[in-house]
């Protein structure tokens, strides 16, 4: 799923996450970012109903889209609303954790020195910074380009915040950033639709297909094999059952069969019948 | 056939499609409310066909739905069944879907006719077995209790025929005996009464008409006890087995006394 990972990322902070038209401008920045845009639900002033209530309003209105949510730290609310990722920084849960909580989602990890990146092998994807001078930490000194260099050679990848513009994007992507997060530059900008159109317009396009599966729409990445898009969907090629196109993929075929756009999938698996 | 007690009789265990099973009662894994009381009922069962269903995995899942996570499929003979399908065409396809998960060849056919009552379509249902069996499947065909479709079944190749006792999760019990004992005279396949039962006696009773297994979900699921009614069907399909071999007393509509009917004092 990594290469699937969204390139725009909408990160909110507690002003923004109690926003009251945070879901308005979701939605707008998810019609033109589609499968491209992550929104990041991160707060720590609201409980866990106030929180759970707004991830799922979030969440059901990038659905349509193909857009992620992601939830920061809680990874029951991540769990109970379906979230695509939980992203966890310095105290909070390690991946590990994470993932025994919410299963089915990607764990990113906020990684500000080389330290840091060093020490998080459990995480699918990193957010390094802040790169530049940024409103949300006045006091930090930026990191720079450094830290997405440094995140990058990790090998995962590595989202780029703090002080983010369209315009410092193609820079942050030089440096090894698969893709960029904003706060202010997305949430206060007057059209964010048009904000995040402009980020796209210096982000290289993610080169998915458009494909079905269980009579869903979904993208998958281009060029990969149906046990690679199982894994995407962290299937367990052993149980599931694959119909492509309304023929049944032998299991020791799975390596071998492409996706392609187009392509209709039936995922089974045996539950409990008389 | 397994017993708590040590068998006062014989009994040949009951072979369907060349595979041999100790148990006559085959279960379903349905409407449980939890996995593990499934898991302790099917073991308080004895059975070693157990009954599974195919379904869309849940890609939003947020934990894991799968009947394989829980169940061991070497502990248990898994048998697919098509319910849920409504001609022929669905059952074959969710069949051969079933097949490819790769534990046998064997299949529950239902090809179901009607919502509320969820009897057969017989003209589905041979068509869909007759087709099956051409690709090499063991058909175990989910059929209602008419002779004619018994036959046919048994003529397009089923490797047993599964009448049904009364309507899936009714509860109703055993309706139609002359019917269940006409189709088992009549066929040389395994006749296992599939669906209708509500509790022991009515396993024992359907054992008693001399059928080979009977196969229930829903009276198990749907107890207050799943476990001891497991226990309880266990003991019944035994007992109703045991008492079919045994043979039972003529019926009479006069007394006969039990006691000797000289040496009376006078």
């Amino acid at each position: 799923m990594t290469a699937a990972l969204p390139r725009l990322h909408a990160v909110t902070d507690d002003r923004v996450a109690a926003l009251p038209d945070l879901v308005r401008k979701a939605t707008a920045m998810a019609s033109v970012a589609g499968a491209d845009l992550a929104v990041h639900l991160r707060t720590r002033i609201l409980g866990g109903r106030a929180f759970l209530e707004r991830a799922r309003a979030i969440g059901a209105a990038l659905h349509p889209y193909g857009a992620w949510l992601v939830i920061n730290d809680r990874a029951d609310v991540a769990r109970a609303v379906g979230a695509q990722a939980v992203v966890t920084g310095r105290g909070g849960l390690l991946p590990p954790d994470v993932k025994h909580v919410a299963p089915q989602a990607m764990v990113g990890r906020s990684v500000h020195d080389a330290a840091e990146c060093r020490a998080e092998a459990g995480a699918d994807f990193l957010i390094a910074g802040p790169v530049y001078p940024t409103a949300s930490h006045p006091d930090t000194p930026p990191a720079g380009l450094d830290i997405v260099r440094t995140a990058a050679a990790t090998g995962r990848p590595v989202i780029a915040i703090g002080g983010l513009t369209a315009d410092r994007a193609s820079e942050v992507l030089a440096a090894g950033a698969h893709g960029v997060a904003a706060i202010r530059a997305l949430w206060d900008a007057v059209d964010p639709a048009a904000a995040a159109a402009a980020f796209l317009d210096r982000l290289p396009a993610l080169d998915l297909m458009d494909i079905e599966i269980n009579g869903e729409p979904r993208h998958a990445r281009r060029g990969i094999t149906i046990a690679e898009l199982l894994g995407d969907l962290s299937l367990d090629p052993r149980t599931v059952v694959v119909e492509h196109n309304r023929h049944i993929v032998r299991r020791d075929a799975l390596g071998t069969v492409r996706v392609a756009d187009g392509d209709r999938f039936e995922l089974v698996h045996f539950v409990g019948g008389g | 056939m397994t017993t708590t007690l040590a068998p006062a009789f014989t009994d040949t265990p009951l072979e369907i499609g060349g595979r041999v099973f100790r148990s006559r009662l085959l279960v379903g894994t349905g409407k449980y409310k939890d996995n593990a009381t499934m898991v302790r009922a099917l073991e308080a069962s004895g059975a070693e066909v157990v009954t599974v269903a195919v379904r869309r995995v849940n890609l939003n899942r947020t934990k894991e739905e799968g009947i394989l996570h829980h169940l061991d499929p070497s502990r248990f003979f898994l048998l697919a069944n098509t319910a849920g399908c409504f001609n022929a065409e669905d059952a074959m396809r969710y069949a051969r879907l079933a097949r490819e998960a790769g534990f046998n060849e064997f299949v529950k056919l239902e090809v179901i006719g009607d919502q509320q009552t969820l009897l057969p379509d017989t003209a589905g249902l041979l068509e869909a077995t007759r087709e099956l069996v051409r690709d090499g499947f063991k058909v175990m065909a989910y059929t209602n209790e008419d002779l004619i479709t018994a036959l046919r079944l048994q003529d397009a190749g089923a490797v047993a025929v599964m009448p049904l006792a009364s309507p899936i999760g009714s509860g109703m019990g055993l309706v139609n005996p002359y019917h269940i004992r006409v189709i088992k005279s009549r066929l040389s396949v395994p006749v296992i009464v599939d669906a209708g039962v509500g509790t022991a006696s009515d396993a024992c009773l359907t054992m008693e008409q001399g059928v080979d297994g009977i196969l229930m979900n829903t009276a198990l699921a749907e107890a207050k006890d799943p476990v001891a009614m497991a226990h309880a069907m266990r003991l019944a399909t035994e007992a109703g087995r045991a008492a079919f071999l045994a043979g039972r007393m003529p019926r009479r509509e006069i007394a006969v006394p039990s006691s000797p009917t000289t040496g009376m004092l006078a």
